[in-house]
């Protein structure tokens, strides 16, 4: 670590910035801490799969039910982060947009997944969509079975990443202007249009950037979704319950290959965001 | 025919911003707000465009009762200081908007559409610049497309905040003559707010000049330069 | 009168009836309803019951286990986060932008991947396996490997709270402090501090609600051992496992209590001191 501070001062020789101290101390410090609590365990993760061997790695991933666990965790998220975002939006519009007798506590219970331990979120959401349950005995007189089914899954997912949506849009919304409604307006264009065609598309970078979000918290959720899920292999079996699994069994390469493509996934998606973001402040 | 501001006023919460402000203008006349900050003069732009409303008081335009009817159906071409272009469309889909939003037996064909865009973009000297995005083009330029944009509805009245306000001396001028050139190309009647009264005597036929939400003076460019009828007035002009 | 229409800002009444109506409804069905219901499980036999639930002994050591991961994971992470905003928001380096990615990182990774890649460092099979069992340190299944999970996964909490704030903030005030004769320690306690201790504060908050709640990872390191390595969180899941349901909501309900008082203290910050908050909170 000494050697990388010591680089970095070398490389950037005192200027009018440096009269602060602890230049050295600091970055020491972030350095050591991230790589030694980060990036060693993550190269351990990318490292483990290899004595598996490429065949042995794709065997590994390509079993039906690892498969199958993949296609929900990441079919759901999808479907979940669309949701979220469809709701998202409104419920951003409506906090920022309109006034009403209670809404700061609307606004702040948009965090509760966030502070929610997710195994009390999970335990929660299964009781209430149970065929027994305050919401599942509403839903089984229509003959529909959420706890247990995939459809847990998606509600779990739903319910986990809605706060990423909401106070993604937020921000942008209450920024967004008057002035382009006004002349919009002024151009002839109803409430509708306005909102359809210069409200919605100037929203769009924000509402995506929100989904890619919920839906990178999603496909990685574990706890709220345990519960609910029933768990049932190849059915309702989410991809992080499937490395769990894998380790119980001490199948650590097998773990450790599932762990990979997801974490591929996320960085996908880290880069995606970066895209989106760059993409959004071009049209700026 | 013409346009007639009768004793508006307008409060926010518990400030008067306008306390009763009349002028009238002859049709296709070019007016220009001119006071200080605070003086009401963007309230009273924003009254006359729809996007708020009068306490009291009443503006007539030709044979309409003005202050009755909604922004959307005033067709009052509107230009904003800060520009408010649509920043997700090109300058061509800028300019357009105004007629692809018209009801289905109102809406002009799309080479009808792509034609008058055409125009408009040779008449505000910005042709071959319709597939830029807003983000693409100078402060000057975008205000040009926020006008030709505020022109595409063919407007019955133009009406214009500061339009200058946030660009640099020389395109300042260069902007303003133009302004002047389309104002007489098309005969719209225009109300143009502004706080520099090199600006407001160039540019405009007639001039109110407003303080504490009325107007002090009005007349001619000429008259009121040369004959300020109050203290305020010989003040703000010497400044 | 004037006849009075809506701004040309203003949604026409039936639409705002609408959307209001749709977003309370989301909100209320999806997140209210299981709030409610945990604490109506947990006080179904009174609050006599809820008291007895607690005090059983279980439940306390998996309280105790928690605070003792939280207490050591925060404030290593406020430590590391307030030396990662100093080097970033203070100095220019190469890279500095793949390292502000590169912190964010944990937060886009799945817990329980979190949780595996200490196993494959620290279990038996891992790299370290061997040598920690022949010098009998105990590491996953026990206290460290909670407290290691539980680091990875508020890792950026207090990080990226202050790394915007201090960034906006510049560093005038601190080269005015050192060019006046301030030691280093004395600019930050002085000067830096006193600037950017709500956004500190809001961030510690966010990264102690995690790291009593964290499941995921936890889950993975810990080996479930009841009243040894079970955090409160897995200890619901052990109880709910055995259909003690009442348990499990009564440890709930705490943890929801916590997550609640999480809630109001960050609605108190952000309304009260919403100028002193990063940018990002503005709203």
């Amino acid at each position: 670590m000494k050697i990388m501070s010591a680089i970095g001062l070398k490389l950037f020789p005192l200027r009018s910035r440096h009269v602060l101290p602890g230049f050295r101390l600091s970055l020491g410090f972030t350095l050591f801490y991230l790589i030694s609590l980060v990036l060693i365990p993550l190269l351990a993760l990318v490292i483990r799969p290899m004595e598996l061997g490429p065949s042995g790695f794709w065997a590994a991933i390509s079993t039906p039910r690892v498969l199958a666990s993949l296609r929900l965790s990441f079919g759901m998220a999808l479907a979940a982060a669309v949701i979220d975002s469809f709701f998202g939006v409104i419920i951003a519009w409506v906090l920022v947009r309109y006034r009403f007798p209670g809404k700061g506590f609307l606004d702040a219970v948009i965090d509760l997944p966030f502070s929610l331990p997710t195994a009390v979120a999970g335990i929660a959401l299964s009781t209430l969509y149970a065929p027994n349950g305050w919401i599942g005995s509403v839903l089984a007189e229509y003959g529909i079975r959420v706890a247990y089914t995939p459809y847990g899954v998606l509600v779990a997912m739903v319910f986990i990443s809605l706060p990423f949506t909401v106070r993604t849009v937020q921000p942008v919304m209450a920024e967004l202007g008057l002035e382009v409604e006004e002349a919009a307006a002024t151009l002839g264009a109803t409430r509708l249009q306005t909102l359809a065609r210069v409200v919605l598309p100037m929203l769009w970078p924000a509402v995506l950037t929100g989904m890619a979000m919920a839906f990178a918290r999603a496909a990685g959720e574990y706890g709220s979704i345990i519960f609910i899920a029933g768990n049932i292999p190849a059915v309702s079996e989410i991809a992080p319950l499937l490395i769990i699994t894998k380790l119980e069994q001490y199948d650590y390469a097998g773990a450790a290959a599932i762990g990979v493509v997801m974490l591929a996934a996320s960085f996908v998606m880290l880069l995606a965001l970066n895209g989106l973001q760059s993409w959004a402040a071009k049209r700026r | 025919m013409s346009l007639t501001v009768d004793s508006v006023a307008k409060k926010f919460g518990r400030f008067p911003a306008l306390n009763g402000a009349s002028f009238v203008a002859p049709q296709g006349g070019f007016v220009s707000l001119l006071g200080p900050s605070g003086s009401g003069k963007t309230t009273l732009l924003r009254i006359l465009g729809g996007l708020e409303f009068a306490d009291s008081g009443s503006v007539r335009f030709v044979d309409l009762n003005w202050l009755d009817m909604p922004a959307r159906t005033r067709n009052a071409g509107f230009v904003f200081q800060q520009y408010a272009l649509f920043k997700h469309m090109t300058v061509a889909d800028n300019i357009a908007f105004g007629l692809k939003v018209r009801p289905r037996n109102r809406r002009p064909s799309s080479a009808d559409i792509h034609k008058r865009v055409t125009e408009l973009l040779d008449l505000v000297q910005l042709s071959g610049l319709e597939a830029r995005y807003p983000s693409q083009l100078s402060g000057g330029q975008r205000q040009r497309v926020a006008l030709a944009r505020a022109l595409a509805i063919e407007p019955r009245m133009l009406l214009l905040d500061e339009p200058f306000g946030a660009l640099d001396a020389k395109v300042r001028k260069e902007l303003r003559t133009d302004l002047r050139r389309i104002h007489d190309h098309a005969g719209v009647t225009t109300v143009f707010v502004t706080h520099d009264q090199e600006e407001a005597f160039a540019v405009a036929d007639l001039v109110a000049v407003m303080k504490d939400g009325r107007i002090e003076q009005y007349g001619a460019p000429a008259d009121v330069r040369r004959n300020p009828t109050t203290a305020f007035v010989s003040e703000f002009l010497s400044a | 009168m004037k006849k009075r229409f809506l701004k040309p800002t203003e949604d026409p009444l039936w639409l705002r009836l609408f959307l209001g109506a749709v977003a309370i409804a989301f909100i209320a069905i999806l997140l209210l309803l299981p709030l409610a219901l945990v604490f109506k499980e947990a006080f179904a036999n009174g609050i006599g019951a809820f008291w007895i639930a607690i005090k059983e002994p279980d439940t306390l050591a998996s309280v105790r286990l928690s605070l003792i991961a939280a207490g050591i994971a925060v404030p290593l992470n406020m430590v590391f986060g307030i030396a990662a905003a100093w080097c970033i928001t203070k100095y220019d380096f190469p890279g500095k932008t793949f390292l502000v990615t590169l912190i964010d990182l944990p937060f886009s990774v799945s817990p329980v991947v979190a949780g595996l890649i200490y196993v494959l460092v620290f279990g038996a099979q891992g790299w370290f396996g061997r040598s920690l069992a022949d010098n009998n340190i105990h590491i996953l299944f026990a206290v460290p490997g909670i407290v290691l999970a539980t680091i990875f996964v508020t890792f950026p909490f207090v990080a990226r709270e202050l790394i915007p704030l201090m960034a906006d903030q510049g560093c005038d005030e601190e080269e005015a402090a050192a060019t006046l004769g301030a030691t280093g320690l004395q600019t930050f306690l002085r000067v830096t501090l006193p600037n950017i201790k709500w956004g500190l504060l809001y961030g510690v908050l966010l990264c102690n609600a995690r790291a009593l709640g964290e499941f995921g990872a936890v889950s993975v390191v810990s080996g479930h051992i009841r009243g040894v390595t079970n955090t409160m969180p897995l200890h619901v899941q052990l109880l709910y496992d055995n259909y003690d349901y009442p348990g499990a909501f009564t440890v709930a309900a705490l943890l929801a209590m916590l997550a609640l008082l999480t809630l109001a203290l960050k609605s108190l910050l952000e309304w009260r001191y919403a100028d002193e908050l990063a940018a990002a909170h503005r709203h």
